[in-house]
């Protein structure tokens, strides 16, 4: 058990830091808005995956490097990147046993809430982000769902 | 098919809604500390050094690219190039003959009147990184930060006009707020007449507004905007912008200017960061402006 955990955390802390890697790549201003969110999806993975290897630790860790390299209210994400982290967790059983079209819905879902949660808080502090390219990253999000699923999968295949 | 691969299906996560509400707590109490206290810009300094590494490694391979696409240009680009930029050069010098004369008259003129000595300035260069900081928000990352002597607040140039301010500062890198950007303000002067406004951002990097003139104000298309110096944040008489269009609505009191910024925002890659003399920026010369909105600090608002 002890060893379990312990395997997994390396994955997990590179695939955070590559979602994190492509959460700053620079994109042409017109694909920019459509930029899904890597790093949460990554996050959700690993609450799905195992949980008991820290995924909310994680969505909180994670969390705060966005709000640095976003530069925006420190708390922000983590907060938002916690509560849909353990809405993941809570969720992950039935996420299991989801069809594909299930599970992106559900992952749609999620990545909805994640996305209220930063425009509630960008309202709160101030910075009112009103913008509707804003909701286009969870549909893109949850489509890439199933394939960040598959590589995840195929790639501890091995 | 989607599948996930672990054992772990066992239905208990332990204390699931304790973490969830403590590390939620935790994020809500960093919010307020870093909202209403200035206690966190140390360790925010720290963080943005850790996250320095990631940014660097996205920056790079861009950089490569381009130190590549340079290295590798022809001999007649660069012939071209070489012709234009003597060419610039040249007008440019034949600018500067009088400045020298122009300034020793303008220090003249000033220490008739006993008023404060020019603003003088310092300047560093920063490079912008290749880096997307905020889909949504006018912002960029720049590899000079509080170590190099950045300040938050600090004037921001590019070769063309003024770029914007410093809204954050890290160790190694700062985050400049472009002067498009919807959350920001700038004092500004008409050139042409001596009349004071305030520029603000529309969000979109090509547009500037100036919302706060009256119908009746003395503005035309092709009216350069610079400075106005007031509120000390920015250094007096650069140029932000050219009025593109005014449109005067007889029913509202108020007309919409249009702005073209001065600064390349979309293009520039390299910025200038500017010193004010600190006691300088206090003591500009500030006549009575009873039309006008008085002119605020242009400070983001966050």
């Amino acid at each position: 058990m002890m060893r379990d955990t312990r395997i997994r955390r390396l994955p997990m802390a590179l695939s955070a830091l590559v979602a994190l890697a492509l959460a700053v790549l620079p994109l042409p201003s017109l694909l920019e808005p459509l930029r899904p969110d890597f790093l949460v999806l990554v996050v959700f993975y690993w609450c799905i995956e195992s949980p008991r290897a820290g995924g909310l630790g994680l969505a909180f860790v994670s969390g705060l490097a966005l709000d640095v390299v976003h530069g925006v209210v420190l708390g922000q994400h983590a907060l938002a990147l916690t509560l849909m982290g353990a809405w993941a967790t809570h969720l992950r059983l039935r996420i299991r046993v989801f069809s594909v079209l299930s599970q992106c819905l559900t992952i749609f879902a999620l990545l909805t809430g994640y996305q209220f949660v930063l425009f509630w808080v960008d309202g709160a502090t101030g910075n009112p982000v009103t913008n509707f390219g804003r909701w286009l990253a969870p549909f893109i999000g949850a489509l890439l769902w199933p394939l960040l699923v598959n590589a995840f999968s195929n790639f501890r295949a091995r | 098919m989607v599948a996930f691969r672990s054992t772990d299906t066992s239905g208990r996560t332990t204390g699931l809604l304790v973490r969830c509400v403590l590390y939620s707590l935790l994020a809500l109490g960093l919010m307020i500390v870093d909202k209403r206290y200035d206690h966190l810009g140390r360790i925010r300094r720290v963080l943005s050094v850790v996250a320095y590494p990631v940014q660097i490694a996205v920056s790079s391979p861009f950089d490569g690219w381009n130190w590549f696409r340079n290295s590798v240009t022809t001999r007649d680009t660069l012939r071209t190039e070489k012709t234009k930029l003597e060419a610039q050069l040249r007008v440019a010098q034949f600018r500067l003959q009088r400045y020298e004369a122009l300034e020793a008259e303008s220090q003249r003129l000033r220490a008739l009147r006993d008023s404060t000595a020019g603003v003088t300035d310092r300047f560093l260069i920063g490079d912008v990184m290749n880096v997307d900081l905020d889909a949504f928000r006018e912002r960029v990352l720049v590899d000079k930060g509080a170590s190099d002597g950045v300040y938050v607040g600090q004037a921001v140039l590019d070769s063309g006009g003024v770029f914007g301010q410093v809204a954050r500062v890290g160790e190694l890198t700062s985050e400049v707020i472009l002067v498009s950007d919807a959350a920001h303000a700038i004092p500004v002067q008409i050139n042409r007449t001596g009349l004071r406004t305030i520029a603000v951002g529309s969000g979109d990097m090509s547009l500037l507004k100036l919302p706060y003139l009256p119908t009746s104000a003395d503005i035309i298309a092709g009216d350069l905007l610079v400075t106005s110096g007031l509120g000390g944040g920015f250094p007096a008489g650069y140029p932000v912008g050219t009025v593109a269009d005014v449109k005067r609505d007889p029913a509202q009191s108020l007309a919409d200017v249009d702005v073209k910024p001065a600064a390349a925002l979309d293009r520039s890659r390299e910025l200038l960061f500017v010193w004010l003399k600190p006691q300088a920026a206090e003591a500009l010369p500030q006549p009575a402006a009873p039309k006008t909105t008085p002119p605020k600090p242009a400070a983001p608002k966050q």
